[in-house]
């Protein structure tokens, strides 16, 4: 199995599929292509009919889009549980999923992934701050009403924190201030090995795209 | 079953659900809830917190988000994905991608079931989605994109709708056909054709 990504740096969607499967101690090869300036990927021609990182190739059948990686990876490894196994968590933990591959488009446009950028205050505008108080009103619900008294939203580790793993580096580059209880669950993410992997990379990448860079002050 | 859903007329992703539950012939009530209005946000809110339609409720089972709602339908009536496993997670990613993707065709070319506007909304943005759909439905191994009727057709079913109303041709004509003759989406756009409500703002071209 291949996961082709983008940069780690930027590529939010990349990141989700990656940290699951690298969390959940499912094996595979990773392919990177680099973002050129106008934010596609290079080579991306040769995995995929979409044109968009991840693609997850299985026996070299490409599968895009992050949800339906997820899904899948989820469907061919029963045995990891990476939807909750309680139907009803299971049904929360699907549409919060939903809820943020659709969704969240000014807090996307405002604080783009930016791992090493560190921009605080930058981006808070009145509908970027209603996203982000979305996101903490998911948190909290979820892991009062199935996180067992763990840090994570569905108790073990699973689909819905990789996908909201993205929003976390961008609470963190954009210095967000929250509540203790939505501080607490990003610095259980930021603490997860496969996290801490990608960002740690991610800050190793020297390749600056101007598209997700808003609030650079000249390009290097 | 409750399935709360917004204006016919308007609610593409309202539509969603609400075929794929009729092809299932899955009995369920339907509350409509007009956008755009006043009380909306509260109405919507009485169902579900995250403020969208459309929602599904099951006994105490709440689900959120079309795509969501399809995958809830799923893990009990497995037809509505392709059977085998390859197909299936292909029919994932093409409904995933038309789930968060497709973003100038939503803006240009909003779905207006009664409305004809042929020929408006073709940006080259648009015309470019447009091409990748295409393609897509360039692949249907007929009648259906996957054969029998599954949650991928649910997904784009409402771009069938727009291209209806923005005229726009394209080559797997036998699809599009087959979409527009189901029952339920007649049904659909009758009732969007006999809804009363009208959003100004989303009746882009007059």
């Amino acid at each position: 199995m291949q996961l082709v990504i983008g940069n780690k740096n930027y590529s939010s969607w990349s990141m989700r599929p990656w940290v699951l499967a690298r969390e959940a101690g499912i094996s595979f090869d990773e392919v990177q292509l680099k973002f050129d300036d106008d934010g596609r990927p290079r080579g991306i021609d040769r995995y995929g009919v979409a044109g968009r990182v991840p693609v997850l190739l299985i026996d070299g059948e490409p599968v895009w889009d992050s949800l339906a990686i997820c899904e899948t990876l989820a469907e061919r490894f029963p045995e990891k549980q990476l939807w909750p196994a309680d139907p009803r968590a299971r049904q929360v933990a699907r549409s919060i999923c939903a809820e943020m591959h659709s969704g969240f488009q000014a807090l996307r446009g405002a604080m783009p992934m930016n791992i090493r950028g560190r921009h605080p205050g930058k981006g808070m505008t009145p509908e970027s701050r209603r996203d982000i108080e979305r996101v903490v009103a998911i948190w909290a619900s979820c892991r009062e009403r199935f996180g067992g008294g763990g840090p994570l939203l569905f108790g073990r580790f699973g689909i819905a924190d990789a996908y909201y793993a993205p929003v976390v580096t961008r609470f963190q580059t954009y210095a967000v201030a929250l509540s203790p209880a939505a501080q607490a669950y990003c610095d259980a993410v930021l603490a997860l090995r496969a996290v801490r992997e990608w960002m740690d990379a991610a800050r190793r990448e020297s390749e600056f795209v101007p598209g997700d860079e808003p609030y650079a002050s000249g390009h290097r | 079953m409750l399935l709360v859903i917004g204006n016919k007329n308007y609610s593409s992703w309202s539509l969603r659900p609400w075929i794929a539950l009729k092809m299932l012939g899955v009995p369920f009530d339907e509350k409509r809830i007009a956008l755009r209005r006043p009380e909306t946000k509260a109405e919507i809110l009485r169902y579900s917190a995250a403020g969208h339609v459309p929602i599904l409720r099951d006994g105490d089972t709440v689900v959120w988000d079309s795509l969501a709602i399809l995958e809830y339908l799923a893990e009990r009536h497995p037809q509505l994905w392709p059977a085998d496993r390859a197909q299936r997670a292909k029919a994932r990613a093409i409904s995933a991608e038309m789930h968060s993707g497709f973003p100038h065709l939503r803006e240009h070319m909003s779905m207006n079931t009664r409305k004809r506007y042929p020929g408006q909304g073709r940006t080259p943005e648009v015309l470019a989605e447009i091409a990748r759909i295409d393609a897509i439905w360039s692949e249907a191994k007929g009648p259906f994109l996957f054969g029998n009727f599954t949650a991928a057709d649910a997904m784009y079913a409402p771009v069938v709708l727009r291209f209806r109303t923005y005229e726009v041709e394209v080559r797997k004509k036998s699809y599009r056909d087959a979409m527009l003759a189901l029952p339920a989406m007649r049904e659909w756009v009758e009732a969007a054709e006999r809804e009363p409500e009208s959003i100004p703002e989303l009746d882009l071209y007059g």
